[in-house]
Parts: structure tokens; sequence; C-alpha cells
């Protein structure tokens, strides 16, 4: 530093202009760019992450931009990974976008604040039609306002490596879905040359758990009372079972994330892994030359082959000057065609039963597509999902118990006591 | 040091002169900027008394010390506090003890030292989102990079760095010297430099040992720096978020959650804004009365 | 540096070897990844070096995240940021540690309270004040909120260096009948020297890595600063685009490591010999 401190006064008066000169710097971005009279801008953020998918919402908003000239929609990136935090401040300082695309699970808590609009009014009756009454249930708040249209819908699939199945002389399953027995002996036949059947990245095991649980009727919540009885642990408990009486499920990988797990997929260490479907872009894309691997049919427990859904979103926050208008832009966003090209991009399922069909018809059900389709039938609302203190008891005491559990630190009567417990604290 | 000047009184005088113009100076360009951090911390003080909530028109009332008489029985967050104390009492003197070794090395006049000291500066260069992300690949237990080099040396090599609750803590703190050792480093080093040479060659023409030398004329001329960087640290390491967040999100089964992930998690997950500053208040009252009584000892030892 | 026995040197390049090491490996890691191809990183048997210097990583890093733009306002901002720190602070921490005064118990205070209370707390307030003064979305709310949080570092950071100075250097030269500032420029400065350096870098890095900050304060992605560009490759549940992120990573480090390695000798204090007889 070179700096002289005869030279200091200078600074210092230098310092105290600054913000003055700065004030005038476009460099800095600060200025006015409120819209031309009559035209009304909303902004969308967009969470859109694979670059198809970011094409494909480009195309959309761009198509919508030239269609309606006196609605102009600004398009904002924005990631999944921060969207929250992102929001939460957003809302409370009164900057939020117009047009929000989130997922439910997320959202729920905003429209229990009242950060969001109620879209009933305004969805057309295309949109409305397009979707079941279930899947609307998950963006429908307590006191009956729609808060969301739901886009895309992921699923738990099965994925499996056909090469390792044909070498371990396992037929692959068919049908309209594999039943948690079938799915556990199969675990077990691969496993039987010492190796393991499966492999499953569950280091945030309470979403899968949740989600699975509803195929055994396992819904955990009426109202605000808690119930975890057998239902409710199906799932855990068979998964400790593979890990922990069975070996064939490898419980290193229960504590990984699902891209942690994928290369023991790719490699044959676990020619069956469990993930959300998504993970299908990932596998075409990053398997080695020559992979070959099959989605296979939908998981059923004694309830059959139901999951919770938790859909995409887009919202329009309360405080929109323009909710009409962005509720008309999502409509045009939920056309069968629009949602189809962004599945496709996402590796998702639609929301809309039109889109889905689009799907099945462009993709030829290649690729695994006719089972991550299948697997979307059986999604539907649950429980969980309106009980109010729910992401609290989730990261307080739902996650690390079941951590602890599918780490065999702890048996299946403690992980009761502790999710119930846990629940009647936070009364 | 008014009083050191009493002998030449004219001095002291012209001192006091030149105190007053160098205030002069300097508040004009003090005053706005803590400005700007006095309101938002004295907004988020006394959040910490009201019962403030996340919600459109939410309205807010004090509700003097509820949250605290709350917090008393939050078995949870004084877990999480003790945990807080273990990552940074760890982190703070294993940071020190590493950084200050490596600043005796950089100060030596060894060769490629330029190379080392741009070198020693790496962690810093990377936000604490993609160190996390980056150690996460180097501990994966199967393909990480940690676990293959143990395996090419024979040593055990299934050890599950992040996911077994006895280890994830120990782990998590490494990776916390690691990213943090820069800033001590360099910190030490200027220090280090601004050592007169004087002092140090005094005592050698003296005889005094390499090691007497760095005990009793090194190490007391650089204890200001010494006490500011590990008070530092220690805050730092103790409000640290970002990278524990992504590296464990506070698992396996919360050995790892740190206060400020739990007072993130209260204000931000669950919108309890009040209860949430209430705790950063608790924080900082704790931390405090223990920096009060370092700062004291160490300003006595300074005078002695 | 006089007498030492031959085995030292040796044991000290070992010893600077090893901590290389360590630091230096995760950065050797990342090199080598942003150079695989996606099949190479999620191949479940890894080589450790590329198979070919593949260049796809970087240029969908540059190009899906305007990684040079964001590169600018990132340097716009840390730059600006450091240089507000830097001279408010110099003589702020001087005047705090020679002049005694019950300002610096206050300021002390403030310095604490304000490292203390969780940064992640006062974000909400903090983001209120700027939206009130129109200055959400813009490079300079930025600069204001970075260089808010930095002074107290600097200042208290600076005070230790400053304390470390004898007095007796300044009254030595002020007996040799030099005037206060020609002491200061003389004497106190050079001696500062390294200490100004070490609590800038630390200024520029700060606001050159901040992310959480930018994120709920910048919306127009002509405005992202780099660490908003890199949370592109980061998707949901842990999917992370490894192989670009990495290339970005490294692009993105690479104006720090270049910075430093151009001031690093500023790390050595200036002239000294003279300033104290006996």
């Amino acid at each position: 530093m070179r700096t002289r401190t005869s030279a200091s006064v200078a600074a210092v008066a230098g310092v105290l202009a600054l913000p003055l000169a700065l004030t005038g710097c476009s460099a800095f971005g600060v200025g006015d760019d409120s819209g031309d009279g009559g035209t009304v801008t909303l902004t969308f953020q967009s969470l859109a992450y694979q670059d198809t998918t970011i094409a494909a919402t480009q195309d959309i908003v761009d198509a919508w931009n030239e269609a309606n000239p006196d609605v102009q929609v600004e398009l904002v990136q924005g990631s999944w990974d921060n969207v929250h935090d992102q929001l939460v401040t957003q809302f409370q300082g009164g900057t939020a976008p117009d047009v929000i695309h989130d997922e439910s699970a997320d959202i729920m808590g905003f429209a229990e604040q009242g950060y969001l609009a109620d879209l009933s009014p305004y969805l057309g009756d295309d949109t409305k039609a397009a979707v079941s009454e279930d899947i609307w249930g998950t963006v429908t708040a307590s006191d009956g306002s729609v808060v969301a249209a739901p886009t895309l819908l992921q699923s738990y699939v099965v994925f499996a490596n056909t090469d390792a199945f044909a070498d371990a002389g396992v037929a692959l399953p068919t049908g309209e879905s594999l039943a948690w027995d079938d799915f556990q002996g199969l675990a077990a036949q691969l496993a039987a040359d010492g190796g393991f059947g499966l492999g499953w990245g569950l280091q945030q095991p309470t979403a899968a758990v949740m989600n699975l649980a509803l195929g055994f009727d396992g819904t955990f919540f009426d109202g605000d009372q808690i119930t975890v009885g057998d239902d409710e642990l199906a799932v855990p408990e068979r998964i400790h079972a593979m890990a922990y009486d069975d070996a064939s499920l490898d419980p290193v990988s229960l504590t990984q994330s699902g891209s942690d797990v994928l290369p023991g997929f790719f490699d044959g260490t676990y020619p069956m892994y469990v993930a959300g479907n998504y993970i299908a872009q990932q596998i075409t894309e990053s398997a080695p030359e020559g992979f070959n691997w099959a989605v296979l049919p939908p998981l059923a427990g004694t309830a059959g082959a139901t999951q919770a859904a938790n859909p995409q979103t887009m919202s329009v926050a309360a405080e929109s000057e323009h909710v009409e208008e962005a509720a008309a832009f999502i409509d045009f966003f939920m056309q069968a065609d629009h949602q189809a090209a962004l599945a496709q991009g996402d590796w998702l399922i639609p929301s809309s039963t039109a889109a889905r069909d689009l799907v099945a018809e462009q993709t030829a059900g290649d690729n695994g597509w006719d089972a991550i389709l299948a697997s979307g039938e059986g999604l539907s609302a649950a429980p969980f999902q309106s009980a109010v203190n729910y992401p609290q008891w989730k990261d307080q005491y739902a996650t690390p118990a079941l951590q602890q559990y599918l780490a065999d630190e702890i048996t299946v009567d403690e992980l009761r006591t502790q999710l119930t417990d846990g629940w009647n604290d936070l009364g | 040091m008014t009083a050191l000047a009493a002998p030449a009184p004219p001095r002291a005088r012209r001192r006091s002169a030149e105190g007053r113009d160098a205030w002069l100076l300097v508040l004009p360009a003090l005053l706005p900027v803590m400005l700007f951090s006095v309101y938002p911390l004295v907004y988020g003080v006394a959040l910490g008394f009201t019962d403030a909530q996340a919600g459109l028109n939410a309205e807010t009332h004090f509700n003097g010390l509820d949250n605290y008489a709350a917090l008393a029985g939050n078995e949870l967050f004084w877990n999480s506090f003790k945990i807080g104390l273990v990552w940074a009492f760890s982190v703070t003197a294993l940071q020190f003890l590493a950084s200050l070794g490596l600043a005796l090395l950089l100060n030596l006049d060894l060769r490629l030292r330029w190379l080392a000291r741009t070198l020693a500066l790496i962690p810093w260069a990377m936000p604490p989102v993609i160190i996390a992300i980056m150690w996460q690949l180097m501990l994966n237990p199967n393909y990480g990079p940690v676990n293959r080099t143990l395996e090419t040396l024979g040593l055990p090599s299934s050890v599950n760095w992040l996911g077994e609750s006895a280890i994830a803590l120990p782990v998590v703190i490494v990776v916390g010297v690691w990213a943090g050792m820069p800033q001590t480093t360099i910190t030490l080093l200027a220090g280090l430099q601004s050592v007169p040479a004087e002092l140090n060659e005094a005592a050698a023409i003296d005889g005094a040992s390499t090691w007497r030398r760095f005990w009793h004329v090194t190490l007391p001329a650089l204890r200001p720096i010494v006490t500011a960087i590990t008070t530092l640290d220690l805050i730092w390491n103790f409000n640290s978020f970002a990278l524990v967040f992504v590296l464990t999100a506070g698992g396996p089964g919360g050995t790892t959650m740190l206060p400020s992930l739990f007072a993130y998690n209260e204000a931000f997950r669950y919108g309890n804004f009040g209860y949430a500053a209430a705790m950063g208040n608790v924080m900082v009252v704790l931390i405090g009365a223990f920096l009060f009584l370092y700062l004291r000892a160490q300003m006595r030892r300074r005078h002695q | 540096m006089t007498k030492r026995s031959p085995a030292t040197r040796p044991l000290q390049y070992l010893a600077l070897a090893a901590y290389m090491a360590f630091l230096g490996f995760p950065l050797v890691f990342l090199l080598t990844t942003a150079f695989k191809t996606d099949r190479e990183i999620r191949s479940p048997d890894p080589a450790f070096l590329p198979q070919s210097l593949n260049l796809d990583n970087f240029t969908a890093a540059i190009e899906r995240a305007d990684l040079f733009r964001a590169a600018g306002n990132s340097l716009l901002t840390a730059a600006t940021t450091t240089a507000i720190v830097t001279a408010v602070a110099l003589p702020a921490a001087y005047a705090l540690v020679r002049f005694r005064t019950r300002l610096r118990a206050a300021a002390t205070g403030w310095i604490l309270l304000s490292q203390v209370f969780p940064f992640i707390l006062i974000i909400i307030p903090l983001f209120l004040l700027l939206k009130n003064i129109g200055l959400v979305n813009t490079l300079l709310g930025l600069v204001l909120v970075y260089a808010v949080w930095a002074l107290p570092f600097a200042l208290w950071m600076l005070q230790g260096y400053v304390a470390a100075i004898p007095v007796e250097l300044e009254e030595a030269s002020a007996v040799d009948g030099a005037g206060r500032f020609k002491t200061l420029r003389k004497i106190v400065l050079p001696l500062l020297a390294p200490g100004l350096v070490a609590t800038s870098l630390f200024t520029f890095i700060n606001s050159w890595n901040e992310f959480f900050f930018a994120l709920v304060l910048i919306q127009d992605p002509d405005m992202q600063t780099l660490p908003l560009a890199l949370a592109r490759f980061v998707g949901a549940e842990g999917q992370v685009q490894l192989g670009p992120l990495a290339a970005a990573a490294l692009l993105a480090c690479l104006p720090s490591l270049v910075f430093f390695m151009l001031i690093q000798k500023r790390l050595t204090a200036g002239l000294l010999s003279g300033a104290v007889k006996g």
C-alpha cells in the first residue's frame, strides 16, 4: 500500500464524496427502470435448472411476450438451493417477484402467512380441468384458497442395472406395480453373491419416508394429532431390515445423497438404485457407454402404489399489483404443449393429464418414460402437507431420528418415541 | 498515552489537540457507516423481545422476557449451543496453532516463498459453498480421493467421514480449520513482519536460542495481534454458517447443528423472527461475557 | 537468523511441503475435475487425471453463467468496498489506539456486538433499510453492506497492528524533531503496511465471496456477482453440475490468487533500520 498518511485527508474527503459520485454511476446499477406508460411488466422467477428446461422456459416467455404486447414478462433466474431464503427476505421486504416458481412443500408455509394470492377466481377452466382434484389438494391452503398451479411432479422410482440383473440371473419384474415384499426379495436375490442388491441415498430421509408411507396408509397426521403406528413405520422398518438383517442394502449409501450413490449404480455395486425419477436425466447424461438400465414398476405397499405428491408450483405474490395478468400468464404456462416440453427437459411428470399424454406420445415411452409416467398416476396429497408445524418437526425431530435409526443407532421403538414426543413438544 | 507523556507536558497538550484533529478527520467518515450497522443491529436485538413472526401484515408485540423463558427450556437449542462451543473452540485453537507454524515458515527466507505464500491462500479464494461441495466429494466414502489415498497407503479406507455421528463433528472441524487458515496465517505473518527486526537481532546478539527468542521476544511482540485474531476467529467460527450448512446441514442425527444453523432455521424456515433474534441475543451475551474476560486478561498481560 | 543446525533447513522445507499438500490438494482436485467430462466424474472408478484436456466445462461455465460479467460486477463491488474500508479504518484505528478515549470502549463494544450477533438475523432489517433508500437491486447497496460489515473487522485488526508498533519509535522520531505527519509517514506506515495489506486483502476477499446478501439483494441477472453465478450449477436435492462448477470455481478463484501473488511482497515490512537506536 503506497498510501501516504499526508494523503489521508484527501482520502477521507474522497470517501465522503464517493457515495454521491456512485449514485450517479450507472455501473452500479442505480437507477429507475419503471416501465413505459400502459404496459404492465411482470417479473417471473424461474428455477429451471437443466439447460433444456431453461431454454424451454425462455421459449414460453418469448411466445407470451409476443402475443401480449401489453403484459410483458421479465424472466429472472433463481435457484432451487436458495429459493426459500430468498423468498422469506423478499416477502418481508415487499420485493418478491410477481410470478413465483417453487414447490408445494415450500410454499404452503408462505400461503398460511398470507404472502400468496388466491388464484381460484382467475385461473381458466382448462387449467383447472387438466389437473386431478388430488393434486389440487396439495396447493390448497387451509382457508380453501388455491395458492398455486401445480406444474411438474416427481416420484420415487427404482432404477435397475439390467446387465447386473442378467448376470445374476434375476428376471426384471414386470406388471403394474412392484410390491415392497417382492422388491425386498429382488434385493436379497441380487445380493446373494455377497454384494449388495441396492443403494439408496437417504442422507435427508424424511421426504422419502413420508412420501412412500402413503403406500401403506401411513398418514402420520390427523389434523394436528400425530400417529406413529405400524403403517407409518413400515417404510423405515423395511429399509432397516434390508440394510441390517438381509444385508442387501448398503448402509453407507443411506448416509449419502442420491448423486453420491450414482457411481455405485453405474459400476454394478448396486444393481438397483432408488431415487427421484428426475435422476433419469443424470443417468442418460453421465452413465458409462453401453450402460443398460430400466425403471421398475412403481413400488406398492399394502395400500397400493401411492406416494405423496409434491408438485412444482407457479404462484402469484399477494402484493403483486397485477394478480389477474399474472394468473393469465400461468394459464398460458400450464398449456399442455408447454408443460410437456418442460417435463421432458427436467425428466419430471406433468400434473396435467393432457401434457402427460403428450409426453408419452413424444417420448414413445423410451428411456424409462413409460414407467415414470405410470408412477405419476399414484401421486396424491398427504395429510403431513397441511400440518402447520411439519417443517420444524421435520428438521428438529424427524430427520435426526430417522438418520439415527437408519444408521442402526436407535431402535424402532426409540424412533417412534422421538417422532411422537417431538411433535407433541412443538405443541 | 497521555499518562506516558507526563514528563513533557507541552508535548502532551499538543498531542491531545492533535487527537481532536484526528477525531474530526475520522468521525465524519465513520459515522454514516456506523449508522448503517447500528440500525439493523439495534433492530435485531430489539426483535428478540417481541413475538415477531413472518406473515403479511403480521402484528408484532413486545413480550418482555417470554422468549427467554421459552428458550431456557429448549433443550435442542442448548444442545446446539454446546456443539457450537466445541466447534468454535476447537477450530480456533487448531487454526491458530497450524497458522502460527505456517506463518513462521513463510516468514523465513526460503526458496519459492512467493509461491508458498500464494498457495497458502487457496482456501480463501473460494466461496464457502464451493469449499463445502468440494470437501463432500473429497470425503465421499466410496469414490473420494481421501479414502482412495488411504487405500493406496494400505490404511483403513472405508470410513464414512460425514455420515457417522461419532466422527462427523471432528471431520467438519478439520474442514473448518482448512477453510479458515488463510486469514489467520496472513494476519500472523503480517504481524511477524511488524515485529521490529532489531528486537530479534538484539536478542540474538545476547546469544538467545531460536526457541527462546520466539518465546520471549517474538510472541510477546505479537500478542496484540494474536489477541485480535483469536478473538475474531472465535466469534466467526461460533457464527459460522455457510460451510456447515452445505456440508452436513446439521446432520447426521443433529450432531453438527451449530447455533447459527439453529437460529437460521427458526427464523427462515419456521418464520419465528422474534424467537430467533432472542437466540441471537443469548449468543451475544454469553460469547460477549467470555470475550470480555479473555480480552481483559490479555490487556492486563500486555500492561505488565 | 544466525546460528542454525544444518538439519533445520530441510526440516523447514519438509514442514512447508506438508502444509502446501494439505492446503493445495483440494485445488488440484478441483483442477483435475474441471477438465473431466461428466462421464469421467461420475465414473465408478475415477482416474485422478482427466483423460484429455477437454475445455467443454470452461466454455459451459463462461457462457451459461455469464462468468465474465459476473466477475466484473464482483471486482467492482469488492474493490470499491476495500477502498472505502481502508480509507475509513486506517485513520480511525490509529486514533483509537493512540488517543485513549471513552469512544474506544464504545467502539470495541460495537465491533464485537456486530460480529457476534448472527449476520443471518440482521439480513432482514438491513434489507428493509436498503429498500427504503432505494438501493435494492444495486451494486451500491452491496458495497454499502459489505463496507459496513467489513469495517468492524478492519478497525479491530488494524488496532492490533498499530498497538504492536512500539510507541517509543514514534516518540524517538518526535524527539528528532519530525512532525506528526512525517512520523506517521516515515515510521508508522511502513511498519503498518503488512497489516494494511492483510486487512484490505481480507476485506476484498470477503466481499468477493459473499453470497447470501447478494442473493436477496440482486435480482437483475446483469448485476449478478460471481458466487451467484456459481450457484447456477447447484440444483435441488444435492444435484450438482460438477464439471462446469469446478471450471467456474477455478476461474473465479484465479483473480484472487493472482492478485495475492502480486501483492504478497508487500507483506514484508518496509525499511526499519535506523528507526530505533539502542
